[in-house]
């Protein structure tokens, strides 16, 4: 039954490459609509998997799930408008990809199994990679390539950790099923030696792949050449796939007594990324690059608060959460000001307030939220994960952590400044299209609410999946 | 007495000096082709005796890794007219020196481990992490984005080794999740450096440099 939910946009997706342009937009929207009523059905009933050895629904498994469907939703009536302007010619290419990667990226977070996990991750590679080539220019080509190599490379790595994991079986001899929960009942019995070993080749082979700083360096090209619609998907939950196989394993870690060591490793990975962050944010010249560095800031926070556990583990599903929800809408907006001002550039850009105010109101909303300005759900996710650092005694992590933000939102907002308010070579006004516009503010507006009123079912769920890696607060 | 896999193996470390000494192209993936013949043989002679699952397992791979995917891309390069130089940031005297301390350092290495299920063949350990090593060299110490797919190839041979010969009672599994990851991941790669080729006319990776900080 949990199976369907992969199953349909890996069809409609194999469809979208034999329609028309129009039918396949409106195929695109209509996918949206299907994931997302059954992403509720999954949530509210729960049902069992038809491979229970490969697929359960879990509490991470299904935040994502939700935050992946209500995220595509928007985006795909985005995208129709922007298909429709843009005017591509492998438009269908686009869209199947699209539905694909919704499909993979539905595979992760269902998966339970190791190797299944493994394979789901590497598969949202290749369904994104034509994704970033749909522009067919030299820098596109060049960020694909980087982005198929490096990724592969770095989740062949996540390979050998999974490898290692089953070899922690073999050497202490245990018979189980290789699924993430299973595992974690015979935590306790594995080879701790091969499984430390295993924790940190998955760290480094899913970290690439999340945009944890050293192994970033195909993110800020991938995010900058891909269209926005595909821009918002990845940094929106490509990044969430990668960090749910980082924090099964480290359930594995906690059930094994191992948790800190991986909360060590975890929070120096986060600390090194929040700071290469720092430092490239602040000569940014482009603005799409600007949005892909305060990604690896936010992959970089969560990871720190996972690391830290108890309080900080639960700021850091709260940032995850809320930085799909903004992160996309930025990206979205994004692609409203590089059709209206025909360029990536900063300089280029200028006077949004007056040019596109309705996307300005969209893009510094998005600014003042992914800094972790109040009253939006960074702030306080923020605000748990530092708590949490001095509550645990990492006194100097936490002050690097505060310098770190104070110095990216500096940047960022120098950066934003110019964009909103500086000089534009013109003044004359650029039509916006109103369905490129509320995706945005509903998105916006969803984060605002979680802030202030989380359903209770929502806070269980959440609750429940940080209990498995912290003990509860 | 030798264990004959050990002879086998030894014959996967010359081919990676081989391949780290090869100017050029064809000579590279004639050694990679090599190589994955004898990484797709092996797990057949460890462990547990012959069964007709782990046969058919084994011919499969031996045909995709070993056949189907050198032949492919020996095919592309002389279709598309690549140059056959590799193209090296490190020479090949250093290169072959470096692959010399790299399996002295993973015999060293090997010691440490003691696994029980490989029983005494003494350098599938230290061929595993050569083999994986270099295929990260290769990555890093050529150029030409051929020499780097083979060198990615290569890599998947070490995870291999690692994979079927450590963990015996999962092998199909992950043989059949790497076996995905090297077709998908080449097919994919393959079309990407044809679009380099045509765009660049050349597929030295130096000219793919204006995304950087």
């Amino acid at each position: 039954m949990v199976e369907i939910i992969i199953l349909i946009p890996l069809l409609t997706g194999i469809l979208a490459f034999f329609l028309p342009r129009s039918p396949g937009r409106q195929l695109l929207v209509l996918t949206g609509v299907l994931h997302l009523l059954l992403s509720i059905f999954l949530w509210a009933k729960q049902p069992e998997a038809l491979l229970p050895d490969y697929f359960a629904i879990t509490s991470e498994g299904l935040l994502s799930l939700i935050v992946i469907s209500l995220l595509f939703f928007m985006i795909s009536i985005y995208t129709t408008t922007y298909l429709k302007i843009s005017n591509y010619k492998s438009e269908k290419m686009f869209t199947g990809s699209m539905l694909m990667f919704l499909a993979t990226m539905t595979m992760v977070t269902l998966s339970d199994h190791i190797m299944v996990m493994w394979i789901a991750i590497e598969a949202t590679t290749l369904a994104s990679a034509p994704l970033i080539f749909t522009h067919k220019t030299p820098s596109s080509l060049e960020a694909t390539w980087k982005y198929v190599l490096v990724c592969s490379v770095g989740i062949a790595m996540a390979l050998l950790g999974s490898v290692l994991i089953t070899v922690s079986m073999e050497v202490a001899n245990i018979d189980a099923p290789l699924s993430f929960s299973a595992l974690s009942n015979v935590a306790k019995g594995l080879d701790p030696m091969w499984l430390k070993t295993g924790f940190i080749f998955i760290l480094v082979g899913y970290g690439t792949k999340m945009g944890l700083a050293p192994m970033h360096t195909w993110l800020p090209d991938a995010h900058s050449e891909a269209p926005s619609p595909a821009s918002a998907l990845l940094s929106g939950v490509l990044l969430n796939c990668a960090y749910l196989g980082i924090f099964k394993t480290n359930k594995i870690m906690m059930a094994a007594g191992l948790g800190d060591f991986s909360g060590a490793i975890l929070m120096v990975f986060g600390l090194i990324s929040i700071l290469a962050a720092a430092t490239f944010i602040l000569k940014q010249t482009e603005y799409k690059r600007l949005l892909a560095y305060s990604s690896i800031e936010n992959m970089g926070i969560i990871a720190f608060g996972t690391g830290i556990g108890g309080i900080g583990a639960y700021g850091a599903v709260l940032c995850l959460i809320h930085h799909s929800l903004i992160k996309s809408s930025l990206f979205l907006t994004s692609g409203n000001i590089l059709l209206g001002y025909g360029s990536k550039l900063i300089d280029k850009t200028g006077g949004l307030v007056k040019r596109m105010p309705k996307s300005f109101v969209a893009f510094f909303a998005g600014f003042a939220a992914i800094s972790g300005f109040p009253p939006f759900g960074i702030f306080i996710g923020e605000l748990f994960i530092i708590i949490g650092a001095f509550r645990s005694g990492h006194y100097t992590a936490a002050t690097l952590f505060i310098l770190s933000l104070c110095v990216i939102f500096a940047g960022f907002a120098n950066q934003a400044m110019k964009i909103s308010f500086g000089d534009s070579a013109e003044a004359a006004r650029i039509e916006e299209k109103i369905t490129m516009v509320w995706p945005q503010y509903a998105l916006l507006l969803t984060s605002l609410v979680l802030t202030f009123w989380i359903p209770d079912t929502l806070y269980q769920t959440i609750v429940h999946a940080v209990t498995s890696i912290s003990g509860g607060f | 007495m030798i264990h004959p896999v050990d002879t086998l193996l030894s014959l996967v470390l010359l081919s990676i000096l081989f391949s780290f000494g090869s100017s050029r192209l064809p000579g590279l993936i004639k050694a990679l082709a090599f190589q994955g013949i004898i990484v797709s043989v092996v797990p057949l002679f460890i462990g547990h005796g012959v069964t007709g699952e782990g046969v058919l397992f084994t011919s499969v791979t031996l045909i995709i890794r070993g056949i189907a995917i050198p032949l492919c891309i020996y095919l592309a390069i002389k279709k598309v007219g690549i140059k056959r130089e590799v193209e090296p940031i490190i020479g090949y005297n250093a290169s072959m020196l470096i692959g010399l301390f790299l399996i002295l350092a993973s015999i060293f290495a090997g010691k440490k481990f003691n696994i029980n299920a490989i029983g005494d063949v003494s350098l599938l350990v230290p061929t595993a992490i050569t083999v994986l090593i270099g295929g990260i060299y290769l990555l890093i110490a050529r150029r030409n984005a051929i020499a780097m797919v083979l060198g990615y190839i290569m890599m998947e041979n070490g995870i291999y080794l690692v994979g079927t010969s450590f963990s015996v009672r999962v092998r199909h599994i992950v043989e059949f999740g790497i076996l995905l990851d090297v077709l998908a991941g080449v097919m994919i790669m393959a079309v990407i450096l044809q679009n380099i080729k045509q765009e660049f006319d050349d597929v030295d990776t130096a000219l793919l440099r204006t995304l950087k900080e």
